[in-house]
């Protein structure tokens, strides 16, 4: 049976449409499962305008056979065969001939009874329930009221379609009845439309100019814009998040061209295109890296056939062009340096002081960093891209678009004639933005980056505020994770802990929670983190547990750990050497440090062959573990256990005599040392062993 | 076609709608939705239909007359009807078409863009409105004032005149646009930008304005106590000018100015917790 919702509301945010539709999905499907309805097929579309639900339901729950029992076969018959009155009672109180009752074989014993069968209840009745009710339940990060409802919505709902078989499914939201018809296109096609079934309604609406497939409006904008590019030989500045933007916000795409004056095309192609996106959300149009004199945007109209929005878009446009041209100009008539002190009266955190007290403190972290890191020695350089990377916040680009704080830094760095060092990293300090951002390319923006990042983190943990599942302000975690991309790009090797002490001691008396947990915290904070971005890359859970377990000081080596784990994994000496290792761990668990291991007392030749060959393994493993090669490291440990294997085979560990028993343990926890620097083995699951008992 | 034109257009429209024309608030104020003609009609339950012409200040954007359209002062066409009509959509779209603008020629859209002022404790849900790229209305669902929640829920739609005007006259400027057949906006209004850029910028008083800042503060202190609210509602108002002003004159440092913001904040809170409250009524 064809089932079809339509909400219709005010635009909604097109994040808010993307997780209204999943979660529609999700519940919808839940529910009707927990109503015994069969699914068939159940799909989902949108608009900002509307939320889709079209699914193939079976008519209702399926009729299932339901055995009633009555009193015992002894007490509900004669001897005789005739029905006692317990019988008949029974009987009568079902609404059933006593001649239909049957005997049921029980555990525990005969009874009388009877079968029926329990038609179960329509699909319609079903949904007339539950679709109000998981309505009611989605959610969004910021919800609204409107007129005099006190339901919640993301956006005010306007009207409810729904429909079963071609029939209203009745119910009532928040005063609001639902019907069997919706709306077309708000400006061009706003009477109502009835209809009865997902095709008619599809048809309906693309008559009336609403396409309610987002893949088909994505695909049918790219044809446009294709249409209109080739011709030129250009391209789009790349910009996914606008088109997915887009393809959300209008119902009918019209891609439109309009052209830009030659004197605004000198400015840099990041300010242009910001310029396009923010506001009018245009697109900038590049051939190789340069801009050309087009945009394109796109309008929620059938055709722009008078050119009406093609104009009126160039006219704002200008106008901003107007505005990005004079504060290019106007700010490059004071410099960078000469801007530094304006930076006292910009609120970095009430707590933590004002950009001029960040800039003091970055560039004491960086000329750390660039002591420990071997990545960046032109500290001269690093030193003054702290000094001035922050200084872009009091110029008129970025108060007029704040997205470009730090390029725009760089670009009037550049500009200025400053070193390209020290443009290059103030252009790239805050990158990398997300996940998906490229990590900075120079050793300066590096460094920078890193220590504006763990400047704020550090601080705002400092004093007190906590980053919660739904709540980080601060984005500390987007930060965090930045760092540590970071690190894992750059290969970056420094001790972590040392870092954040450094941090610390910069900050001064500044912050008011005890340092102890300042740093227990921020460890914590990053060793998250860093296993969520070991997740998202794919690795095992209990690999990333077993290489981060033995610590994140460096956090470039632990990631090399699961690596090394990971590629390992596969080979054939791999699990039993696990078994192994665990095998040590468990024998060693509560044994006190036994020194070291005295070669006189090894008394069996097996263990005088464990000796050895361990001896010549640690020899070679030592330098690769300082080095970070685990997988080499690794791979060469792996050599022990076939020794390991004789030595437990034939060997008392716990020998009687205390001696020997003290010294055997003493070899086991000098192996074990050396195996806690690669991993902790025991977090590791194989075969055999019941998955998820550790975690 | 000229700015007055285009006001009558609209008050005819929303008088129409039934709302009541209210005259321009005469103190400075940054946005109409901070007169008493919303402020106060938001926070009580009862229906509300109002319409006016607000003249608004925003020191720091003033351009000496030299930006074709960013000035530090401009007017706007303030709307609140209590409770949010569910067509109201629709009704504000009649209106532009009643301007003469043929939507069918035009690409209108609502662009997500929630509406916050940390000073009055407000905050609503809602869109700036586009039109060919153009942003000529913010509409919004008010959600909290004086930073209580109201309801019934109020839409508040606010046109930009002079934008509004830019489209409808395809001028590039401001100070192109005609305030009445006769009168252009440069006329009017560009002398007094050049002076209040000045003044906002260069040559306003910072200890005058302290001062002013503490009196006008102090003063809305001693009428909430008297249950005056309504002027001293007027007195949060002028404290908010004053530090609009300081602001623009570079003379808050960092931490003053979350504190001087959250003073405001305080003082409107419990003008319009004693309002709601049902005091300072005869």
């Amino acid at each position: 049976m064809e089932f079809l919702l339509e909400i219709n509301v005010e635009e909604m945010p097109s994040s808010h449409v993307k997780t209204a539709l999943s979660d529609l999905k999700e519940k919808l499907t839940r529910e009707l499962e927990a109503a015994k309805i069969p699914i068939r097929d159940l799909r989902v579309y949108s608009t900002c305008r509307r939320l889709v639900v079209f699914a193939d339901l079976a008519e209702g729950q399926e009729a299932r056979e339901e055995t009633v029992t009555g009193p015992p076969k002894a007490v509900a018959f004669a001897a005789d065969g005739t029905p006692t009155p317990a019988a008949l009672g029974f009987a009568r109180s079902r609404g059933i001939d006593v001649g239909k009752l049957e005997i049921i074989r029980t555990e525990k014993g005969e009874y009388v009874g009877f079968k029926k069968i329990e038609k179960g209840k329509g699909a319609g009745e079903i949904l007339a329930k539950v679709v109000p009710e998981v309505i009611g339940s989605l959610s969004f990060p910021k919800m609204m009221r409107w007129g005099e409802g006190q339901f919640r919505f993301s956006r005010p709902i306007r009207s409810l379609l729904c429909l079963l078989g071609g029939t209203v499914v009745p119910f009532e939201l928040d005063g609001l009845a639902s019907s069997d018809t919706t709306t077309g296109h708000k400006i061009r096609s706003p009477q109502k439309i009835t209809v009865k079934s997902f095709q008619e309604y599809k048809d309906a609406l693309k008559d009336n100019m609403v396409i309610i497939d987002a893949d088909e409006r994505k695909k049918n904008i790219l044809a446009q814009i294709d249409n209109l590019l080739t011709p030129l030989k250009a391209q789009l500045y790349p910009d996914p998040g606008l088109l997915e933007k887009l393809a959300n916000d209008v119902e009918c795409p019209f891609v439109f061209m309009g052209s830009i004056p030659e004197q605004y095309l000198s400015l840099p192609l990041e300010i242009l295109s910001t310029a396009m996106r923010e506001g009018q959300k245009l697109f900038s149009v590049v051939r190789g890296k340069k801009q050309i004199p087009y945009f394109l945007g796109l309008a929620d109209a059938p055709s722009d056939a008078k050119g009406f929005i093609q104009k009126g878009n160039e006219r704002v446009l200008r106008a901003r062009l107007e505005d990005a041209k004079f504060f290019w100009e106007h700010d490059l008539k004071k410099s960078l340096k000469k801007r530094a002190p304006a930076l006292k009266h910009v609120l970095f955190q009430e707590k933590l002081g004002s950009y001029d007290d960040k800039t003091q403190r970055l560039k004491k972290i960086v000329a750390y960093l660039c002591h420990k890191g071997e990545d960046c020695r032109d500290e001269k350089d690093a030193i003054m891209a702290a000094e001035l990377c922050k200084t872009d916040l009091v110029t008129d680009m970025v108060r007029e678009f704040p997205s470009l704080q730090g390029k725009v830094g760089g670009l009037y760095a550049k500009a200025e004639g400053l070193p390209a060092a020290v443009s290059q990293a103030i252009y790239e300090h805050y990158q990398p933005v997300s996940l998906e951002d490229e990590s900075p390319s120079s050793p300066g923006g590096t460094v920078l980056s890193v220590a504006d990042k763990l400047d704020s983190i550090v601080g705002v943990v400092g004093i007190g505020i906590q980053t919660t599942g739904s709540s980080d302000p601060f984005g500390l975690r987007r930060n965090a994770q930045g760092v540590c991309k970071i690190i894992l790009d750059r290969k970056l090797n420094f001790s972590f802990q040392r870092l954040l002490e450094k941090v610390l001691t910069v900050y001064g008396d500044k912050l008011k929670r005890p340092k102890k947990e300042i740093l227990d915290y921020c460890r914590e904070f990053f060793l998250n983190r860093l296993r969520y971005i070991c997740e998202r890359r794919g690795y095992r859970y209990d690999l990333i547990n077993a290489a981060l377990g033995v610590g994140i000081d460096n956090i470039h080596y632990s990631f090399m750990r699961v690596k090394a784990l990971d590629a390992l994994k596969a080979s054939p000496q791999f699990e039993p050497f696990i078994l192994m290792a665990k095998r040590v761990n468990n024998i060693l668990s509560g044994q006190p440090a036994c020194g070291a291991v005295n070669a006189d007392l090894l008394t069996e030749k097996q263990e005088r062959d464990l000796f050895s060959t361990f001896s010549i393994i640690k020899e070679n493993v030592i330098p690769m573990i300082a080095k970070g090669d685990f997988s080499q490291a690794q791979t060469i440990v792996f050599r022990l256990q076939p020794c390991l294997n004789d030595f437990f085979d034939h060997v008392l560990v716990m020998a009687e005599e205390n001696k020997l028993r003290k010294n055997r343990l003493a070899l086991l926890q000098a192996i074990s040392k050396i195996l806690t620097q690669m991993a902790d083995y025991s977090q590791v699951v194989v075969e055999g062993e019941k998955p998820g008992a550790k975690k | 076609m000229s700015l007055q034109n285009l006001i009558m257009n609209l008050q005819r429209y929303w008088a129409d709608q039934g709302c009541y024309l209210a005259p321009s608030y005469d103190l400075e104020v940054g946005a109409g939705t901070m007169t008493p003609d919303t402020f106060f009609r938001v926070l009580d339950k009862r229906a509300w239909k109002v319409a006016y012409v607000q003249p608004s200040r925003r020191p720091t954007d003033g351009r000496y007359g030299e930006n074709p359209h960013r000035v530090q002062k401009h007017h706007q066409f303030q709307v609140i009807i209590k409770p949010a009509p569910a067509d109201i959509q629709k009704i504000y779209i009649d209106s532009l078409t009643a301007l003469g603008i043929n939507l069918e020629d035009h690409d209108l859209r609502f662009d997500e863009d929630d509406w916050e002022s940390p000073t009055i404790g407000a905050w609503g849900v809602g869109w700036q409105v586009m039109l060919d790229g153009l942003e000529i209305t913010q509409f919004t669902y008010f959600q909290q004032a004086g930073g209580l929640e109201v309801f019934p829920t109020p839409i508040e739609i606010t046109y930009g005149l002079e934008r509004l005007e830019m489209f409808l006259e395809e001028k590039d400027s401001f100070y192109d646009l005609k305030w009445s057949e006769d009168v252009s906006y440069r006329e009017l209004r560009f002398e007094e930008e050049r002076q209040f850029s000045d003044y906002n910028f260069n040559q306003a008083t910072v200890r005058s304005l302290r001062e002013w800042f503490s009196l006008a503060e102090k003063e809305a202190e001693q009428l909430i106590a008297k249950n005056l609210l309504l002027p001293a509602y007027d007195m949060c108002l002028k404290c908010s000018h004053f530090f609009n002003l300081l602001d623009s004159r570079g003379a808050i440092s960092v931490t003053e100015r979350v504190k001087m913001i959250a003073q405001i904040r305080a003082l409107v809170n419990q003008v319009a917790l004693k309002y709601a409250g049902g005091e300072g009524k005869s």
